[in-house]
């Protein structure tokens, strides 16, 4: 049980940690975009790198939400009918619900696997004028997930701790409702 | 299986397991693995990996957390502050004016931002207390926030314009001016709807006492308040429309003239930058997340052959063209009102856009009919995320069925908005023919 535990909190912490910083990786784009106008109009020397750069660090910070934003339920759900039900109840549902989450998590871990493989095996480059090395980038894709489902692997077990009142995860309060960001 | 039968299978598992709970990421994705399997097998999930790959790929999407992270500084700057110490002195003598000048500053909010919940934010904690305060009634000081804050993905730039463009193929510097027609639209229409309620209806919003409306050097000088704001539109629109950078690097000088912003504030500290950036990272991972399992979605929905079904389907109403687009008006209102934005445009475009392209309509017209219509699911209940923002944000004395209650006029005008739209596609095509 004392594993179990522990487990737990070190997943959602490593999620945590992760997502602190790869937070910030939205600044390192927003002053490489920048870099770019800045020698394109006032110094008229056209970099090649920091548009591809941005892109490339984009994806993998997009990638990287995935874990963070479930150890905090940040992925957005229909809770209309949900939010009715008991806590206990909910947690059944989720049990049940689950097995869709680690079908599609799943499959993409397996095949961004293949498909990073196949990358770093060929030393994909991107093909443009820079021409960096593109398989660290896909390499996210299966790491990624990995943690996604490292989450989804704690919330199962919190779902089952409390679906049948086992004693190795104490739910917390129901935090205070602060409405979170949308688009 | 006969075709039928799979479609109606699932769409129906998608329902299903999101009224079960499931975030709708994982429901897009789970259930279209599932299908896709039954109809390619195995081997069809690599084409769900590449796709992510193709995702990630996308250049104008790198623009959606950089206009979030635009947004998060600026609600916490005083630029809304002043915008209203502005508006204050200005409106403040004319009945009802504290809401208009509430709906103006939505307006200049949502040039400067392109998600719905900031003006709402900002609007909520300065405009709605100041106004109960001041005897307006709670109702009509509701419906004006939370329809003005819905602004901020129609008027430019907006991230749901961002995705529209995506899945659709069309510009998305087109989509931007075609938005800002049906904006200044959708001012002019709620601010009169706000000025004869109050004229009819004084007691809804009485006129302010003298002594709080200001002098003339007063206002003048409250004016500078916009200055910094017309800054901020200037780099983003300016730079897009004269044709100086991608919409991208747009918002790259977007999020500096944020910095700016909150420089000249003196709030631009380490705190903020945190804050702004976890929250832009857990928005702009829910749309990715979204996004990437959208992907799953539209192969599963090819390969099932559905797009055909469906197509003959929609045809079949009786009524022609119009009545199909405004039976697509109608899906969407009623998806708004339960759904995501993001979710809705990722289920709905790829079955709508080549309907409406078949059948001869501007897909940046219909774009804004969208738009509009997602704007309005983000105010009615049960699901708006403008409800629940604001609820997150007023007084303990209002209580959600007073927010609820207050949209009704509201919605009803923005429909007006999209009626206009359809008889004089004008208002959305025009600039977007002059600029581009």
């Amino acid at each position: 049980m004392r594993a179990l535990t522990a487990f737990m909190t070190g997943v959602t912490r490593l999620n945590n940690l992760l997502g602190r910083w790869f937070s910030y990786l939205v600044m390192v784009m927003f002053l490489l975009l920048l870099t770019g106008v800045a020698f394109r109009y006032l110094l008229q020397m056209p970099l090649s790198w920091t548009g591809e750069l941005t892109q490339l660090l984009f994806g993998i910070y997009g990638l990287m939400a995935g874990g963070y934003l479930l150890s905090h339920n940040g992925h957005v759900n229909v809770d209309l009918v949900y939010s009715k039900f008991s806590l206990r109840t909910r947690a059944f549902l989720d049990l049940f619900t689950s097995i869709l989450f680690f079908i599609f998590t799943l499959a993409l871990f397996y095949f961004g696997l293949d498909m990073a493989w196949e990358s770093f095996s060929g030393r994909e480059t991107s093909n443009s004028a820079w021409n960096p090395p593109i398989w660290p980038v896909k390499a996210f894709i299966p790491a990624a997930t990995l943690l996604l489902i490292l989450q989804g692997i704690v919330k199962l077990l919190q779902d089952i701790a409390i679906a049948f009142n086992l004693s190795y995860y104490q739910p917390e309060p129901e935090p205070k409702e602060v409405p979170e960001d949308h688009a | 299986m006969s075709i039928e039968v799979m479609t109606l299978l699932f769409f129906g598992s998608l329902l299903f397991f999101l009224v079960l709970g499931l975030p709708l990421a994982f429901v897009l994705g789970g259930v279209s693995v599932v299908f896709l399997y039954f109809t390619w097998g195995f081997d069809s999930f690599y084409l769900v990996a590449s796709q992510i790959w193709s995702t990630m790929g996308s250049f104008t999407l790198v623009a959606i957390p950089l206009f979030v992270f635009m947004a998060m500084i600026l609600e916490r700057t005083g630029v809304a502050r002043d915008l209203y110490r502005m508006m204050h002195l200005w409106f403040g003598g004319v009945r009802g004016g504290l809401a208009i000048g509430t709906l103006m500053i939505c307006a200049i909010f949502a040039a400067m931002v392109g998600i719905s919940g900031a003006a709402v934010v900002a609007m909520g904690t300065i405009a709605l207390p100041a106004m109960l305060e001041r005897g307006y009634d709670k109702k009509m000081v509701l419906g004006v926030i939370n329809t003005g804050g819905g602004w901020g993905v129609l008027i430019p730039p907006s991230i749901l314009m961002i995705l529209y463009a995506l899945i659709t193929g069309v510009s998305v510097g087109k989509m931007f001016a075609a938005g800002i027609l049906p904006g200044i639209m959708l001012m002019v229409l709620t601010s009169a709807y706000v000025l004869i309620r109050c004229y009819l209806q004084p007691h809804l919003a009485p006129d302010l006492p003298k002594e709080e409306r200001g002098t003339w050097p007063e206002k003048f000088a409250a004016l500078r308040s916009v200055l910094l704001p017309m800054l901020v539109v200037f780099m983003v629109l300016g730079s897009i429309i004269g044709g100086i950078t991608t919409p991208t690097e747009a918002a790259a000088m977007g999020v500096l003239g944020a910095l700016i912003s909150a420089a000249v504030y003196r709030a631009l500290n380490m705190e903020l930058i945190k804050d702004a950036s976890i929250r832009t990272f857990k928005l702009t991972g829910m749309i990715m997340w979204i996004l990437f399992a959208a992907h799953a979605f539209s192969a599963a929905y090819q390969s099932m052959g559905a797009q055909p079904m469906i197509e003959g389907m929609i045809q079949s109403i009786p009524g022609g063209p119009w009545a199909v687009i405004i039976f697509m008006m109608l899906i969407v209102f009623l998806l708004g009102m339960v759904l995501d934005p993001v979710g809705i445009m990722l289920i709905t475009l790829p079955v709508f856009t080549p309907i409406v392209a078949s059948m001869g309509f501007d897909p940046i017209w219909f774009g804004i009919l969208f738009v509009i219509n997602m704007e309005i699911g983000y105010m009615t209940p049960p699901f708006g995320f403008n409800l629940f923002y604001l609820k997150g944000v007023v007084p303990p004395g209002i209580t959600m069925s007073d927010i609820y209650r207050s949209v009704i006029p509201f919605v009803i005008i923005q429909i007006v908005g999209i009626g206009c739209l359809m008889v004089f596609p004008e208002i959305a095509t025009y600039l977007p023919n002059l600029f581009f």
